[in-house]
C-alpha cells in the first residue's frame, strides 16, 4: 500500500518529485527510490554495512549506554547512536568518564554527539545488553525460555513428541489429511474406550431405554395398522400443506426474490413460467414455491392467452377486445345463467364480448354519465345479452373499463358505441345499485369512465352474481354492480357522494393522475376485466360448468403455482375441475363482483364453499395452507388473486402494467412465453394486451407513485403502501366505485393505458374463462389471479368492487349503509374517501372473492397474497398498510388499526345489524361476527359457514358467510401478513373487512386490493369448483343464476346493490354449502 | 599490537580471548567480525550478573596484542532476527534525554533526592523537566526543593493529586530501601531507578 501510495504520490509530482521532496509524499517517494536504488549499490559495497552480522549486532546495540576507550586511554561514556560503514561510532550525550568516583554529570561535560573514528577506538564496552529488546520475533526458544515470571532461570524446554502418545488416535498428521471419514465411528470409539480405559459402553442401538421396539408380527391387526400408517404417511406427504412446506424449504428463491425484489421480468417470468408450465390442478399444488406470482401470472397468462386477446382484438379496440373477452365470458355468464351458456362461453365469448357492452349498461344504470363511457367501453358488452351482458357487462365493463381506458386513448368512440349497451346495463345495475347514483355522481365526475368502470364492476358483480345466475347476471350484475357501486358508496358514507366523489376524484385524479391511475385502474380494470372474464366464465360457470372449468383451472394453476398447499385445493380443483369452472368462474365472477357482486357472491360462495372448506383448512392453513386446505381451487384462486394482487401491489404500477401486459400478452411474456403463446392462441387479446402493456407499464409506474402517497393517508399504514397505488387506483376505483362504470370510465379517462391494462385483464379473464372453458377455469382463475394483480385490480377496482360494493352497499345501505359506508367510507376516507369507496367496493369484492374461494381459496389467496402481497407489500407495502388499516377499520382484530376502520367496523356492525337487507345484515352480522370472531379466521369461517348454510337460501346468509369467509380469508391473508390479519379482524365484518381490505388496498394499493379481490373472487369460484362444488357451484351458480335474477331481485328487494351481493351470496351459499359439505 | 595475521579469521560462535593494547583482557563469544575494519564483536558474560542480558564488547583488533581462540564454533550461528529499528531509535533518544536531563539536574546543583525524584517521576510522566531546581511536571505542577509532597504546587486537580501520590510513594520507597541498605547518592539513584 505504502508503495502504491508512494507511487501514486510520485506520479502526481513525478516531474520534480525526485529532487524536490517538498511534500511528504515526495519524500516518501524519494525515500522509496533511494531505498530501492541506493541501498543495493552503496550499502552493500560499504565496509561494515556489508557485514550482516556486524550490522545486526551494532544495530541492536543502538540506544545503549557504553564506555568507549580510545587509543590514548580516555574513556568516553555515552549512548550509542549509530555507526558508519567505516565503523565510525557516534555517541550521544557523551562525556569523558573520569577515573575517580563520578561526582555527577555536569551539563557542560556532556557533548551532544561525538563521532569516533574507527581507527581511534580500541574497545567499546556495552553493558547489560538485551539482545531481545528490539527483536520482532519473540517466539524463539530463547525468548520463550526467558519468559518466566520473576524467575531468571533457564527454562527447560521439552521437545514435542508430535503426539506420539496418542498414536492410538491417529497414526500421524498425514492421516488427518488423508482421512476422509467424518470423525470416529462410534464403534471405534467404544472399542478404543474399552481397550484404553476399560469403559464398557451400554449403548443399545434399539434405544430400548427411550422407546419401545415395534413388535412386528403377521397378525391382521398389525398389517392393518401398518397399512394405515403407510396410508397416513402417504396422505400427509401428498398433502398440499406438506408439499407446500417442503417446497418452501426447497424454495431456492432468495428472500429478496420472494419479497423484496421488484422485478417485472420476474413476475412476468413467473407468470410466464406458470402459464407456460400450465399444470393440472392436481399438480399445481406441487408448484407451491412460485405460487404467488407464478400462479397468478400463469392464470393471467392463461386467461389472456385463452380468450381475452382474441376478444379484445375482435372487439372494438380495447374495450371491444376486453369486451369481447368479457362478452365471451359474459356470454358464458349471460348464457351462464344457464350452465350451457357458461359452457358456451367458449364460443359465446366472442359474442359476449361483443355483448360486453352489457357492462356499460350495468354501469350506465348506476351512472348515466358513465354509461356513455361504459358504452364505449362496454360497447361490446352491450352486444352481449343484458343479463349475460351484465355479467358480461360487469366483465365487459371491466374489460370495457380497460377497453374504455384503452379506448379513451384509442377507442373511446367504440366504447361509446358500447356505451349504449352499457347504459342499458347500467340501468340494470342502477336499479340494484341505488348506490349507483353516487356512482353516477362519480360517473359525472368520472363520466363515462366511471360508468365504464361501474360497468366493469357490475360485470364483475354480475359475474360474481353470475355465480348466482348468469342470465340474471345482467340484471343481477347490474344490480350487483349497482349494489357494488352503491355498496361502495354505502360502505363509505361516501356511498353516493363518495361514489361521485370517487368518480370525481377519480376523474379529477384521473385527469392528473388518471393517466397513471387510469392506467392502474385500467390495469385493475383490466384485471377486473380479466376477472370479469374470469367472472364471466365463473359466472357462466357459476351458472354453468364453464366457469368452473375455466375459472378453476386458471385458479388452480395460480394456486398451485402460488402454493403447494393448494394440493388439497388441487384435489379440490380436480373436484372442481368439473366444478372448478364454477369456482373459477365464480371467482372470476366474484372477482368482477369483488366490487359488489363478486364479493357478495364470491363471499357467499367462497365463504360457503371455501368458507366451509377453508374454515377447516383455514385454521390449519390459516396462512398459506388455508388455500390448500379445502378448496384447493378456491385456494389457488385466492392464492392466484392474492399473488396477482400482490403482484399488482408490489408492482403496483408495475403489477398493473405487468398485468396489463400479461393480459394483453405482456403478461405472457412476463409470466411465461407459454402463457403468452396460450393467450395468443386463445385470443388476440394478448396482442392487444401487449400493446396495452407498454401503456400499462408507463401508467403503472405513475399510478403507483401517485397513488401511494395519498393512500397512506386514506387507509392505515398497511393500505398506505398500497395506498399510493390505490390512490391511483382509487381514482380509477372511485370512478368505478361510484359507479362501477364510472370506475371504468375513470379508468378510461385516466388513460389509454388503463384501457390497455384492462384490456389485458379482460382478455386474460375472458381468454381464460372462455377459451379455457373447462380446463381454462383454473387457468383462468390462475390467469385471473396472475392477471389478478392486474385483472384483480381491475375486477377489484372496477366490477368486483362495484358488484360487491353494490351488494354490500345495498345491503349496507339497507342494512347498515352507515356501517358499511362508514366503514368503507372510513377506510376510503382515511385513505381517500372516494378512493376508499372504490377500494372498499373492490375490497369487498375481494373479500367476497376470498370467501368464495373459500377457506382453501382464502388460504391459497392468502398464501399467494402473502407471497405476492408480501411482495407487493414490499414493493408498495400497500397490502401491509391496508391490512393494518383494515384491522383498524375492523377494530375488532386490531382496534389500533385505523380508527376509521374501527369506526367502519362499528358502523358495519351497527349498520349491518340495522341493515335492512337481511342478507346484508347477515353478511354484516356475519362480518361483524366474523370480525368479532374474526380475529380467528376459523371462527369467522365457521360463523360464516353457519350463517351461510341457513342463509344459503337467502342470498344474505351466503353473503354473510362469504363475507365472513372473505373476511376470514382476508383474515387469513392478514394472518399470513399481519396486515391481512389486521384485515381479518377488521374484516371481521367480512364484508366490511373485505371492503376495508379492499378499501385499504384500494387506497393503499388498489392493485393489491383488486388483485386480492380478483384473487379472492377467483378463489371463490375456483373454490366452489374445486371443492367439487364446481358442479355444486354450478348448481349453486345456477341457483345463483336463478339468483342472478334473484340477485337482481334480491338486490332490488333488499337493495339493488345488495342484490348482487345476495346473488353472489346465494350462489356462494350453495357453494358454501357444498364447500362445507366437502369440508 | 600485532595485527591479525592473514587468514586469521573469527567465525561466529567461537570463543576467543583478547588482550588489548591497554592491557585489558577480554573474552567472549564472537558475534560478528568485520575484516576490513578489523572490528570484532564479542558477547561476554554480563558484568551485572543479570540473566537474559550480556555485555557486548566491540574490539578494534588493530589494538589487540593477543588473540586466542578458546574453542571454535560448534554450531552454525542462529539466523539473524529482524530488528525493530524504530524501537531502537526511540531507546537511543530516550536514553540521551535521560542523560541530558540528569546532567542538567546535576549541573544545576539539584540534590540527589531531587534527582532521584525526578527520575521516578520521569518514569511515570514523560512530560517533566527541570526548571532551575524545580521539577516542572506537565507544565502544571511545580515541585520545588526539598521536593517533598507538600512542595508540590500547582492548580488543584487530578494532576496535582497524581503527582503528589507519586512523590509520596517515591519517598516511601526510598525510606524502605534506606532501611535495608545505606546506599550512597549514586546507589540511591540506582535503587530508585530499579525500584521504578
Amino acid at each position: 500500500m505504502s508503495m502504491k501510495q508512494a507511487g501514486g504520490n510520485r506520479k502526481p509530482g513525478s516531474g520534480a518529485a525526485s529532487g524536490a521532496g517538498g511534500s511528504g509524499g515526495r519524500q516518501n517517494l524519494g525515500r522509496g527510490r533511494h531505498s530501492a536504488k541506493g541501498p543495493s549499490a552503496a550499502v552493500v559495497s560499504n565496509g561494515v554495512y556489508a557485514n550482516m552480522r556486524m550490522v545486526h549486532v551494532l544495530t541492536s546495540l543502538v540506544g545503549t549506554n557504553c564506555e568507549l576507550k580510545v587509543k590514548n586511554g580516555m574513556v568516553y561514556d555515552g549512548v550509542f547512536k549509530t555507526y558508519s560503514p567505516e565503523c565510525d561510532l557516534v555517541l550521544d550525550a557523551a562525556n569523558i568518564k573520569s577515573p575517580g568516583p563520578s561526582v555527577g554529570l555536569r551539563q557542560e561535560d556532556l557533548v551532544d554527539s561525538i563521532i569516533f573514528k574507527a581507527s581511534d577506538v580500541v574497545v567499546v564496552h556495552f553493558r547489560d545488553v538485551d539482545f531481545n529488546f528490539a527483536r520482532k520475533d519473540n517466539f524463539t526458544d530463547t525468548a520463550v525460555g526467558g519468559r518466566i515470571n520473576g524467575e531468571h532461570k533457564e527454562k527447560d524446554l521439552e521437545p514435542w513428541d508430535g503426539g506420539r502418545q496418542q498414536h492410538m488416535v491417529s497414526g500421524s498428521l498425514e492421516s488427518l489429511d488423508t482421512d476422509v471419514s467424518n470423525g470416529w465411528d462410534p464403534n471405534d470409539m467404544f472399542k478404543y474406550n474399552e481397550e484404553q480405559y476399560g469403559i464398557k459402553s451400554t449403548y443399545d442401538s434399539s434405544l430400548s431405554t427411550y422407546t419401545v421396539a415395534l413388535e412386528r408380527d403377521n397378525s391382521e391387526e398389525f398389517l392393518k395398522r401398518e397399512a394405515r400408517a403407510a396410508q397416513l404417511a402417504e396422505e400427509i406427504e401428498a398433502s398440499s400443506t406438506y408439499k407446500s412446506r417442503v417446497a418452501l424449504e426447497h424454495d431456492e428463491r432468495s428472500e429478496e426474490e420472494k419479497y423484496t425484489a421488484v422485478v417485472r421480468g420476474e413476475r412476468e417470468q413467473h407468470t410466464l413460467n406458470r402459464e407456460n408450465k400450465y399444470i393440472p390442478p392436481g399438480q399445481r399444488n406441487r408448484e407451491g414455491m412460485s405460487w404467488g406470482a407464478g400462479r397468478q401470472n400463469s392464470p393471467r397468462l392463461v386467461q389472456s392467452s385463452s380468450g381475452p386477446p382474441p376478444p379484445r382484438p375482435g372487439l372494438h379496440d380495447y374495450t371491444p377486445s376486453s369486451g369481447a373477452d368479457q362478452r365471451v365470458v359474459n356470454g358464458g355468464a349471460t348464457s351462464c345463467p344457464s350452465p350451457s351458456s357458461r359452457y358456451q362461453s367458449g364460443p359465446s365469448p366472442l359474442p359476449p364480448r361483443a355483448a360486453t357492452p352489457t357492462r356499460p349498461p350495468s354501469r350506465p344504470p348506476s351512472r348515466p354519465s358513465r354509461p356513455p363511457s361504459h358504452p364505449s367501453a362496454h360497447g361490446s358488452p352491450a352486444p352481449i345479452s343484458t343479463i349475460p351482458s351484465r355479467r358480461m357487462s360487469s366483465e365487459g365493463p371491466p374489460r370495457m373499463s380497460p377497453k374504455t381506458q384503452r379506448t379513451p386513448r384509442t377507442h373511446r368512440v367504440p366504447p361509446g358505441s358500447r356505451v349504449p349497451p352499457g347504459v342499458d346495463f347500467m340501468p340494470h345495475n342502477a336499479p340494484g345499485e341505488v348506490p349507483v347514483p353516487p356512482a353516477t355522481r362519480s360517473s359525472s365526475s368520472g363520466g363515462t369512465w366511471s360508468s365504464v368502470v361501474s360497468g366493469a364492476h357490475r360485470p364483475r358483480s354480475p359475474r360474481q352474481n353470475s355465480m348466482g345466475g348468469a342470465s340474471p347476471g345482467p340484471p343481477s350484475h347490474p344490480s350487483p354492480q349497482i349494489g357494488s357501486a352503491p355498496v361502495e358508496p354505502v360502505t363509505t358514507p361516501m356511498s353516493v357522494s363518495s361514489p361521485a366523489a370517487s368518480p370525481a376524484t377519480n376523474m379529477a385524479t384521473t385527469s392528473s393522475a388518471e393517466a397513471k391511475d387510469s392506467r392502474v385502474q385500467a390495469t385493475r380494470q383490466n384485471s377486473p376485466t380479466a376477472n370479469e372474464e374470469n367472472m364471466k366464465p365463473l359466472e357462466s360457470p357459476s351458472s354453468i360448468s364453464r366457469p368452473l372449468s375455466k375459472g378453476p383451472p386458471s385458479m388452480a394453476p395460480d394456486h398451485r403455482k402460488q402454493i403447494d398447499n393448494l394440493k388439497k385445493f388441487s384435489a379440490d380443483f380436480r373436484l372442481q375441475s368439473s366444478s372448478n369452472p364454477d369456482p373459477q368462474f365464480q371467482q372470476m365472477v366474484t372477482k368482477p363482483p369483488r366490487d359488489t357482486g363478486e364479493k357478495s357472491k364470491q363471499l357467499p360462495l367462497d365463504k360457503g364453499l371455501e368458507g366451509s372448506e377453508e374454515g377447516p383448512v383455514v385454521p390449519a392453513r390459516s396462512n398459506k395452507p388455508d388455500s390448500p386446505g379445502a378448496p384447493s381451487p378456491s385456494l389457488s384462486s385466492t392464492l392466484c388473486p392474492a399473488p396477482e394482487q400482490n403482484r399488482g401491489p408490489e408492482v403496483t404500477s408495475q403489477g398493473v402494467q405487468t398485468s396489463a401486459p400479461n393480459f394483453s400478452g405482456g403478461p405472457k411474456p412476463e409470466d411465461k412465453e407459454e402463457d403468452e403463446a396460450d393467450q395468443m392462441r386463445k385470443s388476440t387479446l394478448n396482442p392487444n394486451a401487449h400493446e396495452f402493456k407498454p401503456r400499462v407499464f408507463t401508467p403503472q409506474p405513475k399510478p403507483a407513485t401517485t397513488p401511494t402517497p395519498p393512500r397512506p393517508q386514506g387507509q392505515p399504514s398497511p393500505s398506505i403502501v398500497m395506498q399510493q397505488p390505490q390512490q391511483v387506483y382509487f381514482p380509477q376505483m372511485y370512478p368505478l366505485t361510484p359507479v362501477s362504470p364510472g370506475v371504468q370510465k375513470s379508468i378510461i379517462w385516466k388513460s389509454p393505458a388503463m384501457y390497455h391494462v384492462q384490456m389485458p385483464h379482460m382478455t386474460l379473464s375472458q381468454s381464460k374463462p372462455y377459451r379455457p372453458v373447462p380446463n381454462m377455469p383454473q387457468q383462468r382463475s390462475d390467469q385471473h389471479h396472475p392477471q389478478g394483480t392486474p385483472t384483480m385490480m381491475h375486477p377489484a377496482a372496477g366490477p368486483p368492487i362495484v358488484a360487491q360494493s353494490p351488494a354490500y352497499s345495498a345491503q349496507y345501505f339497507t342494512c347498515s349503509p352507515q356501517q358499511f359506508t362508514s366503514q368503507q367510507l372510513m377506510p376510503h376516507y382515511q385513505s381517500q374517501a372516494q378512493h376508499v369507496f372504490s377500494p372498499v367496493i373492490q375490497g369487498q369484492a375481494r373479500m367476497m372473492a376470498p370467501p368464495t374461494h373459500g377457506h382453501p381459496g382464502q388460504l391459497v389467496s392468502s398464501t399467494t397474497q402473502y407471497g405476492e402481497q408480501t411482495h407487493t407489500m414490499y414493493v408498495s407495502q400497500g397490502p401491509m398498510p391496508q391490512q393494518y388499516a383494515h384491522p383498524n377499520t375492523t377494530l375488532h382484530p386490531q382496534p389500533s388499526a385505523t380508527p376509521t376502520g374501527q369506526s367502519q367496523q362499528g358502523v358495519q356492525h351497527g349498520g349491518n345489524h340495522p341493515a335492512p337487507s337481511p342478507v346484508q345484515q347477515h353478511q354484516a352480522a356475519a362480518a361483524a361476527q366474523a370480525l368479532h370472531m374474526g380475529n380467528q379466521p376459523q371462527q369467522q369461517m365457521y360463523q360464516a359457514l353457519a350463517p351461510t348454510p341457513p342463509s344459503m337460501t337467502p342470498g344474505p346468509n351466503p353473503q354473510s358467510p362469504q363475507g365472513s369467509f372473505s373476511s376470514a380469508q382476508q383474515a387469513v391473508y392478514l394472518h399470513p401478513q399481519q396486515m391481512q390479519h389486521s384485515y381479518n379482524p377488521s374484516h371481521m365484518a367480512h364484508m366490511q373487512q373485505v371492503s376495508s381490505t379492499f378499501r385499504s388496498p384500494s387506497l393503499h394499493s388498489e392493485y393489491i386490493l383488486y388483485e386480492q379481490a380478483h384473487i379472492q373472487s377467483g378463489m371463490v369460484p375456483s373454490h366452489h369448483g374445486n371443492p367439487g362444488h364446481p358442479q355444486m357451484m354450478l348448481m349453486a351458480t345456477q341457483q345463483p343464476g336463478g339468483p342472478q335474477p334473484q340477485l337482481a331481485q334480491n338486490a332490488l328487494n333488499p337493495i339493488p346493490v345488495s342484490s348482487t351481493a345476495h346473488f353472489s351470496y346465494l350462489a356462494h351459499p350453495q357453494v358454501q354449502q357444498h364447500h362445507q359439505q366437502q369440508l | 599490537m600485532a595485527a591479525p595475521g592473514p587468514g586469521e579469521y573469527f567465525s561466529v560462535g567461537s570463543h576467543v580471548s583478547c588482550l588489548t593494547c591497554l592491557g585489558q583482557q577480554l573474552q567472549g563469544e564472537v558475534v560478528a567480525f568485520d575484516y576490513q575494519s578489523k572490528m570484532l564483536t564479542l558477547k561476554c558474560a554480563p558484568s551485572s550478573g543479570k540473566a537474559n542480558v550480556s555485555d557486548v564488547v566491540l574490539i578494534n583488533l588493530a589494538y589487540v596484542s593477543e588473540v586466542d581462540i578458546i574453542n571454535d564454533r560448534t554450531e552454525t550461528p542462529p539466523p539473524l532476527a529482524s530488528l525493530n529499528v524504530s524501537k531502537l531509535a526511540n531507546r537511543a533518544r530516550s536514553e540521551k534525554e535521560d542523560k541530558l536531563s540528569q546532567a542538567y539536574a546535576i549541573s544545576a546543583g539539584v540534590s540527589v533526592e531531587g534527582q532521584q525524584l525526578f527520575q521516578t517521576i520521569h518514569k511515570t510522566i514523560k512530560d517533566c523537566k527541570w526548571q532551575e531546581k524545580n521539577i516542572l511536571v506537565m507544565d502544571d505542577v511545580v515541585i520545588s526543593p526539598p521536593y517533598q509532597v507538600e512542595n508540590c504546587k500547582g492548580k488543584e486537580g487530578s494532576a496535582l493529586s497524581h503527582v503528589r501520590k507519586i512523590v509520596e510513594k517515591h519517598f516511601r520507597d526510598v525510606e524502605s530501601q534506606k532501611s535495608v541498605q545505606r546506599p550512597q547518592a549514586q546507589q540511591t539513584q540506582k535503587d530508585s531507578t530499579l525500584s521504578s
